[in-house]
C-alpha cells in the first residue's frame, strides 16, 4: 500500500493514529497475558489482590500445568476435540467442495445455482438453539449421546452449507479458459474437477478447513448439551470444571490456554482469504 | 456432432447433479427436517425415553408467551446485541483505516489484532471471571484505581456489562479484518486523490472511504447482529446466568429448558419463536447477500 495517505497527514493525526493502535494492541494481548499468568499462579493467588507481575508480586510455578497434564481426562478432551475437529473438517470437505463445484460451474433447470447457493447460506444463519430439542432426540434415538460420531455428524450439518457457499466462491475464480483447454485435451469432468480446479484452489480450501476447524473446537452449546464423558471436548471440560470442582481457577488457567492456543497459532498461518471466508465470499480480497 | 454434444451434455448433467446431491440430501435431512420436528415437538410434551407423551396444542407457546423470563431473556439478548455490534463496527472500521493509510509496522499488527476472533468463548468467559473480580481481578484493579467501582460479577448490569466488554474483545476483529479486506480492494490511487482534493484527513475518511466500504460493512454488520443473537459460550462461562437469571441470554435459557430440564417441547417451542423473531434480520441479510453473490 503506498503511503501518500500517512505522509500527508498532519502531525497531530498521526500521533492519534499510533496512540489508538497502542492503544489497541494491549487491549488485545492483555487478556492472553493475563490467562498465561493465571495459569502459574497459585489457587490463593488467582484470587489476592495485587498479584499482577510475575516474580514481583507473586511466585510462580508450574504446579498447575503439572496436574493438569498430569489428569488424563484433559488429555482425553483434547484429543476428542482434535478428533471431532478433523473428522468432521474432512467430511464437510468430502461433501461439501464438489456440491460448491457443481453449483460454481453448471446452471440447473430449475432452480438458479446463485439461489441454491442462497438456500444453503439460509441454513446457516439460523441460530442454532431452534434445532436443539430435535438434535438432541434424534442422537438419544439412535444411541449416540456422547460419541465422537454424534458429534461429527451435527457439526458437519453446521458447516456443510458454510463449505458450499464460499467454495462456490473461490472455484468461481478458476478461470474458465484452464478448464476449456483441458476439456479439449480430453480431460474427463471429473479429472478437471480434481486435478485442475482443486489444486487452483488449494488456498481457499486451506482457510476454509481452518474456519470449520476453528469453529468445531470452539462450539459449547451442543458440545456441552450431547457429551459429557467419553466424547468430551475442551468446552465441556472447561464447562464441567465449575460444578465438579468449584471451579479451580488456575487449573482452569491452564485449560484456558490449551483451549484458546491451537486456533489462534493456526489463524497466523492463513492469513490469506480470512476475511473472504468468514463473510461468505461477500468481501473479495 | 450433435449427437457428441448430446452425450456430453448428458454426461455432464450426471456429473453436476452426483456432486451436488450429497450435499443437498444432508442439508435436507438434517437440517430441514430436524426444524419440522421441532414444529412438531413444540406442540407436544415429549418424555426422554418414551417419546411424545401428549399433544397439548399451543400450551407451550402460551406459557411461553405469558412467561416473564422469555421476555426478559429476549430484552437482554437484544441490548446485548444493540451495545456490542456498534462498538465493535466503529471501532474495529477505525482500526482498519488506520492499518490501511499505513501506520508504521501494520503488517505485523493485523495477525496480532485479529488473533481475540478465534478464541473459545467459554475459556473467555472463565477467563473473564479472573479479570472482573473484585479479589484481585485484573480490570476491577485497574479501574478500581482510576475511582471507579462496579460490582461486576454480582449484580445483572454488571455481568452484562462484563460479557459485552469480552464479546466486543472477540470480535471487534471479525469487522476489522472485513473491513481491512475491503478498504485494501480499494485502488490506492482513489485515497490519493481525494487526499489532494480533500481539505482534512477526516474528510477522506467519511467522504471516501466509508461510503465505498459502506455494501461489505452492511453485510460485517447483518451477520453480528445474526452472529450476536446466537450468544452462547460467553456469557455462560461468565455468569451462568447468574445471579438467579439475571443475565440468562435466551441461547442460555433455551439450553437451560431443553437439556437441564429436559423440557423438550417447551425448548423447541422456544426455538421456534426465536427463529421466527430472528428472521426479520435473515431477511435483510439475503437481501444484501444476493447483491454480493454472482
Amino acid at each position: 500500500m503506498d503511503n501518500l495517505l500517512w505522509r500527508s497527514s498532519k502531525w497531530a493525526s498521526k500521533m492519534i493514529a499510533m496512540v489508538i493502535v497502542c492503544l489497541a494492541l494491549c487491549w488485545v494481548i492483555v487478556p492472553f497475558l493475563w490467562a498465561i499468568g493465571n495459569s502459574i499462579k497459585t489457587h490463593t493467588d488467582v484470587f489476592r489482590r495485587g498479584a499482577i507481575i510475575p516474580f514481583l508480586q507473586f511466585t510462580p510455578t508450574l504446579d498447575s500445568w503439572k496436574e493438569v497434564l498430569g489428569d488424563p481426562q484433559t488429555l482425553n478432551c483434547l484429543f476428542s476435540s482434535t478428533l471431532v475437529g478433523v473428522g468432521t473438517t474432512a467430511l464437510v470437505l468430502l461433501i461439501g467442495t464438489p456440491a460448491a463445484y457443481s453449483l460454481a460451474r453448471f446452471e440447473f433447470k430449475r432452480m438458479k445455482s446463485k439461489d441454491i447457493t442462497l438456500w444453503f447460506l439460509s441454513q446457516r444463519v439460523m441460530p442454532p438453539v431452534v434445532v436443539l430439542s430435535p438434535f438432541y432426540i434424534l442422537l438419544a434415538e439412535i444411541g449416540m449421546i456422547d460419541t465422537w460420531t454424534g458429534l461429527i455428524l451435527l457439526y458437519s450439518t453446521f458447516n456443510l452449507a458454510f463449505c458450499v457457499v464460499i467454495m462456490r466462491d473461490i472455484f468461481r475464480d478458476v478461470s474458465k479458459e484452464v478448464e476449456e483447454a483441458a476439456r479439449m485435451e480430453g480431460a474427463s469432468l471429473w479429472q478437471i474437477f480434481w486435478m485442475i480446479a482443486l489444486p487452483l484452489s488449494l488456498d481457499g480450501l486451506i482457510v476454509t478447513a481452518f474456519i470449520v476447524f476453528a469453529f468445531c473446537w470452539n462450539e459449547a452449546l451442543f458440545a456441552s448439551a450431547v457429551t459429557s464423558q467419553h466424547a468430551a471436548t475442551m468446552p465441556t471440560l472447561i464447562l464441567a470444571s465449575r460444578s465438579t470442582r468449584g471451579v479451580d481457577f488456575s487449573s482452569a488457567g491452564v485449560n484456558t490456554i490449551l483451549a484458546i492456543a491451537p486456533p489462534v497459532i493456526l489463524s497466523f498461518f492463513v492469513q490469506r482469504y480470512l476475511a473472504r471466508g468468514l463473510s461468505f465470499g461477500a468481501v473479495k480480497g | 456432432m450433435e449427437v457428441n454434444e448430446l452425450v456430453q451434455s448428458k454426461a455432464e448433467r450426471g456429473f453436476k447433479y452426483a456432486l451436488l446431491a450429497p450435499a443437498v440430501i444432508w442439508i435436507v435431512g438434517l437440517t430441514f427436517v430436524p426444524i419440522l420436528a421441532a414444529i412438531r415437538y413444540s406442540f407436544a410434551n415429549y418424555a426422554l425415553g418414551e417419546g411424545i407423551t401428549a399433544y397439548v396444542g399451543f400450551s407451550n407457546y402460551a406459557r411461553l408467551l405469558t412467561d416473564g423470563s422469555f421476555w426478559y431473556s429476549l430484552y437482554i439478548t437484544l441490548i446485548y446485541v444493540l451495545v456490542t455490534v456498534p462498538i465493535e463496527v466503529c471501532v474495529g472500521f477505525v482500526l482498519a483505516w488506520i492499518i490501511t493509510i499505513g501506520v508504521p509496522g501494520s503488517k505485523y499488527f493485523r495477525p496480532i489484532l485479529t488473533a481475540p476472533l478465534f478464541t473459545m468463548e467459554v475459556a473467555i468467559g472463565y477467563l473473564g471471571v479472573t479479570l472482573f473480580t473484585d479479589q484481585g481481578g485484573l480490570y476491577s484493579t485497574i479501574l478500581g484505581a482510576l475511582g471507579i467501582h462496579i460490582e461486576w460479577l454480582s449484580t445483572a448490569a454488571g455481568g452484562l456489562g462484563a460479557a459485552m466488554i469480552l464479546d466486543i474483545w472477540i470480535w471487534t476483529p471479525f469487522v476489522f479484518l472485513m473491513s481491512l479486506a475491503t478498504l485494501g480492494a480499494i485502488p490506492s490511487d482513489i485515497f490519493d486523490a481525494a487526499m489532494l482534493e480533500a481539505s482534512s484527513h477526516w474528510q477522506v475518511f467519511r467522504h471516501v472511504a466509508i461510503p465505498l466500504a459502506w455494501p461489505v460493512l452492511t453485510i460485517a454488520i447483518l451477520l453480528r447482529v445474526l452472529e450476536g443473537f446466537k450468544a452462547f459460550g460467553l456469557p455462560y462461562a461468565l455468569t451462568s446466568g447468574g445471579p438467579g437469571t439475571s443475565t440468562q441470554l435466551f441461547s442460555v435459557m433455551a439450553d437451560l429448558t431443553t437439556i437441564q430440564f429436559t423440557d423438550f417441547g417447551r425448548g423447541s417451542a422456544m426455538g421456534i419463536l426465536y427463529l421466527i423473531m430472528v428472521s426479520i434480520v435473515i431477511t435483510f441479510f439475503f437481501k444484501q447477500m444476493r447483491k454480493r453473490i454472482n
